[in-house]
């Protein structure tokens, strides 16, 4: 099995990673219905998008939107029900096992950075682990790992490598799991709500870190949030999704100012907005209420411009303007997208293709 | 739906708390009626201390607070995590489980008769005895925490049914049905609810479940402890809008505890901002907003990159969050703050009215000394739309 292991030069704007079509379900079973009662959680569904080097995507979405399903299958972590990745040119093969090199170009930041450092280990060890894993030769770990800690603005390195997990704030220990997913060079890393478990006076300290990353060390970025002010704030490309499905895309952040998916606008005007507290009135009851329709819009209970299309048929993804989609009726009047497999781009050309 | 992972607060009801530990308000002990006049003030909170642990090894997570709060307002708390927003909030209601411990201080509360006459009283030193008394009936408190809210083994209905049944000893059970059913429609909720048990219901509709039942027993003052943080924006902006509904239809005071400033200005009358267990700044939500004056308020401002308008690079704050056992010498920011001073390195600057509307602040840019020039960020007065100001970078020199 040939997975990428070339260490050419990454070059701004080439391709890192593909996902085509990600989909995964779920099969629950309900209880006290016995052995038919069986319901099926769409939890990520069709999914199509490329991590590019130099460039951070984020993904924004409610909770259970998908969101940690399509990192972790990105990450190899879980396997698609259907679909492919393509690391670097190459389709991985559906049924292999994730591998070591995948890992090593492939990393996955969690929400928790408590949870995801071994507590009875010194950072030393948490750090030093995985690039003994990945074939650092002994006498060269120390340096890497201060190199890491260096990268990630942790200095001097030597006053973290002996410090235990509780002896750091939330914000240097996210940084510390950042370097930890950096020392052993990936061309990608997957930020799960990176910065959603720490404290507001230290998000943007780790928002910078992951934007200089992709600026200076031409990393592909995927940035996982439900705050949709964040996504603007360090996005070259936003996804929103709701249930599992993309719901609007679009180069720049041109679809968090100008926004044409109704779910979309809804996420926006519930941000609290000090500047304009009157711009927008609230949501109504309804449009709160998560119920996820099984038949046609999946959003259809909450949307206030709901048709009798959306009732029966699901929307496919409709371009709306330059490399901006969006999946809702209200725009069948534009041409449908779809999306080529494993289209080599460039940055800033071809993205989105007509059919 | 990933309800696991959904954070919900708790309410103190009588399902989930023992009949010594407990919310809040008293009748008669320590009763001042015609002392102070308090008027529309009420609850006036001066010299509050709380620490945790004893002698050697306490730590002061609330020092010297003075807070106040007139009937029908809303009061925000804004401040980083452990800055002592949740420790000011269950000290003076009388919930602080040890190692915590009131240090000092006093928090009067004026229960206000039907006649309208001033009942005051000091929840510090009421004994456990007369605080249940009347509880829940003046003050109704949601907490944050996830572990001690609504009973899991008890539906719904139950746990509305035990509330009155303690506090409301006149009604039937007729009417505690009624008024249960009365209570969901208020936040939003079918009755067929009241036959669920909380697991079985999501975040949001959790999160209502706890303001009805904060709202159970007409309180006058209602305290929410980041009551929607762990919630999705859509859910957030929905409840939030619901109990500024409630509020303004029942006229309850109320004080909104979040990390989320810019949801406080948009909530919250007044605005206190906390930082190291000491309030730091206190102003109407506007201003603070418009013309920070604490270094501090200006940088958590910053923290919350903006929606509109275009892309630049936000400095937020630099260095890391106090630690309450290791406090620098002088102001507590110092080691954060990019306009520290010889002085703000020795000497810690009290909470001081800065002649603006009843606007103060803990910061010696603002004492007026002769020789200090107030940054303009930290001095501006126009009104409007406030830029992201940037504040001078700082290295961590901790
Ligand atoms: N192992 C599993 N078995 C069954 N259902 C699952 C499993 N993992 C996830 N799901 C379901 O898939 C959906 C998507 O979950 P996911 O964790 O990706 O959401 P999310 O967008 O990350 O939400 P959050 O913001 O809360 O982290 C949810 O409905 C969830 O309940
Ligand atoms: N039981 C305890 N024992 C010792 N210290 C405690 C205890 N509970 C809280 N503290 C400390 O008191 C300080 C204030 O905590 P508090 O929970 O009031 O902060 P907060 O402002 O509510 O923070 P958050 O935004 O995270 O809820 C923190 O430094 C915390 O570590
Ligand atoms: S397709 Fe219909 S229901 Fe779905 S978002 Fe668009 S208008 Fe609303
Ligand atoms: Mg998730
Ligand atoms: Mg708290």
């Amino acid at each position: 099995m040939s997975e990428v292991t070339d260490v050419s030069e990454v070059i701004a704007g080439t391709v890192q990673l593909q996902a085509r079509h990600l989909t995964r379900h779920f099969t629950t079973r309900i209880p006290g219905r016995g052995f038919n009662g069986k319901h099926v959680v769409r939890a990520v569904d069709d999914v199509s998008l490329d991590l590019v080097a130099g460039e951070v995507v984020a993904v924004v979405g409610e909770s259970g939107s998908g969101k940690s399903v399509l990192a972790r299958m990105l990450a190899r972590i879980v396997r698609p029900t259907s679909g492919d990745l393509i690391l670097r040119g190459s389709t991985i093969p559906r049924k292999a096992k994730r591998s070591l090199a995948y890992a090593s170009q492939v990393q996955l930041v969690l929400q928790d950075p408590f949870a995801s450092m071994n507590p009875v280990h010194k950072m030393r060890h948490n750090l030093v682990r995985p690039l003994v894993i990945h074939g650092a030769k002994r006498e060269d770990v120390q340096a890497l790992a201060e190199a890491a800690l260096t990268r990630v603005s942790l200095e001097p390195p030597s006053r973290f490598l002996d410090r235990y997990p509780h002896e750091l704030s939330g914000g240097q220990l996210q940084r510390v799991s950042i370097a930890r997913a950096l020392c052993i060079e990936p061309r990608v890393l997957l930020a799960d709500e990176p910065i959603s478990m720490l404290d507001v006076s230290v998000r943007l300290g780790v928002l910078n870190l992951l934007r200089g990353l992709c600026d200076n060390d031409d990393l592909a970025i995927l940035y996982i949030t439900h705050d949709i002010a964040s996504a603007r704030y360090i996005a070259d490309e936003v996804i929103v999704m709701y249930a599992g499905q993309v719901v609007e895309h679009s180069r720049g952040t041109i679809l968090v100012d100008e926004p044409t998916h109704p779910y979309t606008q809804l996420l926006i005007a519930s941000v609290p907005n000090p500047d304009d507290p009157t711009s927008v009135g609230p949501p109504t009851a309804e449009q709160a209420q998560i119920v996820i329709a099984e038949k046609g819009c999946r959003f259809n209970p909450r949307c206030p411009f709901v048709m009798d299309r959306c009732r029966v048929e699901e929307p496919p993804e409709f371009i709306v303007g330059e490399n901006h989609t969006s999946r809702c009726w209200l725009h069948a009047d534009k041409p449908q997208f779809e999306v080529e497999v494993a289209l080599p781009r460039r940055r800033g050309e071809g993205e989105i293709t007509k059919t | 739906m990933s309800t696991e992972s959904i954070e919900a607060s708790g309410v103190v009801t009588s399902a989930n708390v023992t009949s010594d530990v407990s919310v809040v308000t008293t009748t008669h002990t320590d009763q001042r009626t015609g002392g102070p006049a308090m008027g529309q003030r009420i609850l006036d909170i001066r010299n509050f201390s709380v620490d945790y642990g004893w002698g050697e090894g306490a730590v002061r997570a609330v020092n010297n607070v003075d807070l106040h709060l007139n009937r029908s307002t809303v009061l925000g708390i804004a401040g980083e995590s452990g800055s002592g927003k949740s420790t000011l909030v269950y000290g003076f209601t009388r919930l602080l489980r040890a190692p915590g411990v009131i240090a000092g201080g006093e928090a009067l509360f004026n229960l206000q008769s039907e006649d309208g006459t001033d009942i005051i009283v000091d929840l510090v030193t009421a004994s456990e005895k007369e605080l249940r008394k009347v509880r829940w009936s003046n003050i109704s408190v949601v907490l944050q925490s996830a572990l001690s809210a609504l009973n899991p083994v008890l539906r719904v209905g139950t746990q509305f049914e035990q509330v009155l049944k303690t506090h409301r000893r006149d009604m039937s059970k007729a009417d505690r049905r009624a008024r249960t059913v009365e209570l969901l429609a208020l936040v939003g909720l079918n009755e067929d609810r009241l036959r669920r048990y909380p697991h079985e219901l999501s975040g949001g509709q959790r999160q209502r479940v706890m303001i009805a039942l904060a709202l159970a027993l007409d309180p006058q003052l209602v305290i929410m402890d980041e009551p929607t943080t762990a919630l999705d924006v859509v859910t957030q902006r929905e409840i939030i809008s619901k109990l500024f509904e409630l509020r303004s239809r029942f006229g309850f005071a109320m004080i909104f505890i979040t990390h989320d400033l810019s949801l406080l200005v948009e909530l919250a009358d007044e605005i206190v901002v906390m930082y190291a267990g000491e309030i730091v700044e206190r102003a109407s939500a506007q201003a603070l907003y418009d013309t920070p004056r604490h270094p501090y308020t200006l940088g958590l401002l910053n923290s919350f990159p903006p929606m509109h308008g275009v892309r630049t690079e936000l400095t937020g704050i630099p260095g890391s969050p106090p630690d309450l056992a290791q406090l620098p010498t002088g102001c507590n920011f110092n080691p954060r703050c990019p306009y520290a001073m010889e002085r703000c390195l020795k000497e810690s600057p009290s909470l001081a009215d800065l002649g603006e509307d009843g606007r103060s602040v803990a910061c010696w840019l603002h004492s007026g000394d002769a020789g200090v020039v107030v940054p303009v960020e930290l001095r501006r007065t126009g009104k409007g739309k406030r830029e992201p100001a940037p504040m001078p970078v700082k290295r961590d020199v901790s």
